[in-house]
């Protein structure tokens, strides 16, 4: 569903991801894990089409995402970190403006479902401003899930959500995933990832350092079995040399 | 606590003063340093230059031969008593319905570091005041080189330093309507009752102009047989009165020193505008302890409530009974890029109040049209000139001031890029909406000829000239609208760093710089309706009618021709949209 190969992003001299390649199969939940500064977020707005990469080739849906870019977005959704609403259209509004710029025939019906499962009805005529940081954050994500997105990438989806909205979150992003979405989520929350992801991407300074699920990882390190996701985390994302660690 | 840590508590006394300085030079010389940093792109090495010899034509070599003129029309009466009542006015409005928002507003990050911190609110507002500054500097050079020339009777820095001190006074006094009006805010009944004296003061000083105006009715509907020119000098004589020339005496000792002529008076008038700044700015810090008195609440307290009120500021997208203001229904399916253009209608009517706006405009221009026509035929025709000069006026800054565009959505340029839509139509969809917008407002001055019409249908069908040039106005506005915002926002897209985004106002402070920017603008489309206007001109030729239905004819064909030259710099546009760096617009955001 989401096939990247040899993508490379440079701003100038610095390199910010190089030749990373990975696929990410219908209904795999893909976690894309790293430092702070690792190139997590300019991967995704890459796989996004926010940013251009500089080499390299990303496919959405077997849609090249270069050369034919709009057909590619409408096949996927992005969710960023920050949730981007506009302060003077209400949540419904919000919806309703998504469902036109992604032609989403059946908006009326799913609309009030999407606000009933993302628990949004009570405030489906506020705007923005008048939401919590959770609430912004749970609308940004109807507006993501709106038009069934083939892939769906999401950068820190729980940030500023309540212990029952992260419940609901988790269950909605597994429920994606069931229904087929290729689905590529990055963040800081091991707990959360390895949960929910069914492949982990590790990358640092811009380079994979491993891929694959996690017995896949610890089968080409076998010094890391037993240990937890934190530790495994630190110990490949750690100051030491990193050993290249991909299993398809 | 032994002696050795009291000791080293003793010496990290804070110095807000000093971290304030440090923040403000830092920030401006960081500023400097990417702004620079960024002329490395072709892109922006060509306006650098194209920049450059447009100030040293605008400011310098432009300024030389009109000195003179500009000068006279410095120094006479009627500019000394009309720019007078419009700065007495645009105070009144600070007081009465609220100073400009972004007077008291702070960053998120000064309100996130500077509220918390051991700094009084005098502190902040010192802080505020010489953050001012820069802009203030910059208009007052940009108008004292406009102002400055061999005819002039003051050296260029006298009239600066007047220049400064105008500028100084009227951030001071917009600060200060801030704070009080905050503090009405906060403190219910008991600030209400302190917005009672500023309040009854400026509806004493607009009562006293206004009733110099009333009481000089007779002559000034004697002078409005006259024509313009009477008319400005009877209302001039009007508030030249005693009890009108005392209401704006404070705000004329103010103008004063960029009006005298030579060094002597010059130096009185700066005695006394130097009384009128030193006052501001004492009547600021006082009001600031009062403030600081009647405040007891904890700072972090604080930075809450000033943030809720800076909330409350952003539009009227709910009435004050808390209901939402209405908007058309966006259909579900059709056109994706529909949704963009009504996206930023909304954004118009919610958090630009752009329909009350309208329709009060309507509403007033209607009433005056009547009022003019039933006074005499001269003073409705001076009316009508106000009206199209306003309208003409409006094609070229009203750009500026609407903003519902692109120049509203770069600061969510990542979120408009995940938008499954080629670049060119995301940006004729966000130009086509405000295009329309300031369309109807400009054709809402029709409203005076309309009402004029059905006053007395016959004054129009004599002349076969007026419906045809009506007619013609309403069908060339919306393509000359779409230039102009095309130029806005093309100019946002190639420097997204130079130019400011979102839709907030920066106050008179900025109006040196708009003034350039219209300029600018102003250039950049003349050069491209030389080939409209070539073409209309010679079908008028052709037709030997200049005043017929051939001007409708002629306006048709040169919007078409606009259409037609906007449509290949709309799919550049949108080529340089979809190669923009997300990044390069966050810095700036």
């Amino acid at each position: 569903m989401i096939d990247v190969s040899e993508y490379t992003k440079l701003y100038g001299d610095t390199v910010a991801v190089q030749s990373l390649s990975f696929h990410v199969a219908p209904g795999d939940v893909l976690g894309l894990v790293g430092p702070n500064g690792a190139g997590k977020t300019t991967t995704l707005r890459a796989l996004a089409g926010i940013l251009q990469p500089t080499s390299g080739r990303i496919e959405v849906a077997g849609i090249d995402l270069q050369k034919s870019p709009v057909a590619a977005k409408a096949r996927l959704a992005f969710i960023p970190d920050e949730p981007q609403l506009f302060d003077y259209l209400t949540v419904t509004e919000h919806l309703q403006f998504v469902a036109r710029l992604y032609g989403v025939h059946d908006a009326a019906p799913r609309i009030p479902t999407l606000l009933e499962e993302l628990e949004l009805t009570a405030k489906k005529d506020a705007l923005p401003p008048e939401l919590s940081r959770g609430m912004k954050q749970k609308l940004a994500i109807a507006c993501g899930l709106l038009h069934r997105p083939a892939a769906l990438l999401l950068d820190e989806p729980l940030t500023g959500l309540d212990p029952v909205g992260i419940r609901r979150m988790k269950e909605t992003i597994a429920a994606r995933a069931r229904e087929g979405t290729a689905v590529i989520l990055s963040s800081h929350l091991l707990h959360l990832v390895e949960e929910l992801c069914t492949r982990l991407l590790v990358i640092r300074r811009g380079r994979m350092v491993a891929f694959g699920t996690i017995e896949d990882i610890v089968a080409t390190r076998p010094e890391l079995a037993g240990r937890s996701l934190e530790e495994l985390f630190i110990a490949l994302t750690g100051d030491e040399p990193a050993t290249d660690i991909t299993a398809s | 606590m032994n002696v050795d840590t009291s000791l080293a508590i003793e010496a990290r006394q804070p110095a807000p003063a000093r971290a304030l300085l440090f923040l403000l030079w830092r920030s401006f010389a960081n500023r400097l340093r990417s702004q620079v940093a960024r002329v490395k792109s072709p892109r922006y090495i060509v306006a650098v230059i194209l920049g450059a010899l447009y100030l040293w034509w605008a400011l310098f070599r432009n300024t030389r031969a009109g000195s003179a003129p500009l000068d006279s029309m410095l120094r006479s009466d009627i500019t000394a008593v009309l720019a007078s009542t419009a700065l007495l006015l645009s105070s009144a409005r600070w007081w009465i319905f609220g100073a400009d928002r972004s007077a008291l507003a702070f960053t998120p990050s000064e309100v996130q570091f500077l509220f918390p911190a051991p700094i009084s609110r005098r502190g902040l507002v010192h802080t505020k005041l010489l953050r001012m500054q820069l802009a203030i500097f910059v208009n007052t050079i940009i108008f004292s080189v406009i102002f400055r020339g061999n005819a002039t009777q003051l050296a260029t820095w006298e009239r600066a330093l007047g220049f400064w001190m105008l500028f100084s006074t009227l951030a001071m006094h917009r600060v200060g309507a801030s704070i009080v009006r905050t503090s009405a805010l906060e403190h219910g009944q008991a600030g209400r009752r302190r917005m009672l004296v500023p309040f009854a003061v400026f509806a004493t000083l607009i009562g006293a102009v206004l009733y110099g105006l009333v009481v000089a009715i007779p002559a000034l509907r004697v002078a409005s047989a006259g024509g313009i020119k009477p008319l400005a000098l009877a209302f001039t004589r009007a508030l030249q009165a005693p009890v009108p020339d005392a209401a704006l005496a404070p705000v004329q000792l103010l103008l004063d020193p960029i009006m005298r002529a030579g060094s002597a008076p010059w130096l009185i008038s700066m005695l006394w505008a130097g009384l009128v700044v030193v006052g501001h700015y004492v009547w600021l810090v006082r009001l600031d302890s009062a403030f600081e008195e009647a405040a007891v609440e904890a700072t972090q307290h604080r930075a809450e409530r000033i943030q809720r009120f800076r909330a409350s500021q952003m539009g009227q997208a709910r009435s004050k009974k808390g209901k939402l203001v209405s908007v058309p229904t966006l259909a579900l399916s059709g056109r994706p890029e529909v949704a963009i253009a009504w996206k930023n209608v909304v954004a118009a009517l919610r958090g630009g109040s752009w329909k009350t706006q309208l329709v009060s405009f309507v509403v007033g221009l209607g009433v005056l049209a009547v009022a003019s026509r039933q006074a005499s035929d001269r003073a409705g025709d001076a009316f009508m000139g106000v009206a199209l000069g306003w309208g003409a006026m409006l094609l070229f800054i009203g750009p500026l001031w609407m903003r519902f565009d692109l120049r509203l959505d770069l600061p969510r340029l990542a979120v408009l890029k995940t938008y499954p839509l080629e670049g060119w139509r995301i940006v004729l969809a966000e130009i086509a909406a405000v295009t329309v917008l300031h369309s109807i407002t400009i054709w809402s001055l029709l409203t005076v000829p309309v009402v004029m019409f059905v006053q007395d249908p016959q004054l129009f069908l004599e002349s076969g000239a007026t419906v045809p040039i009506l007619v013609s106005i309403v069908v060339g506005v919306p393509a000359f609208n779409a230039l102009m915002f095309t130029i806005q926002n093309g100019t946002a897209l190639l420097f997204p760093a130079w130019v400011r985004l979102g839709t907030e106002s920066r106050g008179f402070e900025t109006m040196g710089q708009n003034l350039l920017t219209t300029g600018a603008t102003t250039l950049v489309a003349a050069i491209a309706l030389v080939f409209p206007i070539g073409a209309g001109a010679l079908v008028l030729w052709l037709a030997n009618d200049w005043g017929g239905w051939a001007v409708l004819a002629a306006t048709a064909l040169a919007s078409a021709i606009i259409v037609a030259e906007l449509w290949p710099v709309m799919r550049w546009l949108g080529s340089v949209f979809e190669h923009i760096d997300v990044n390069e617009v966050a810095t700036t955001s």
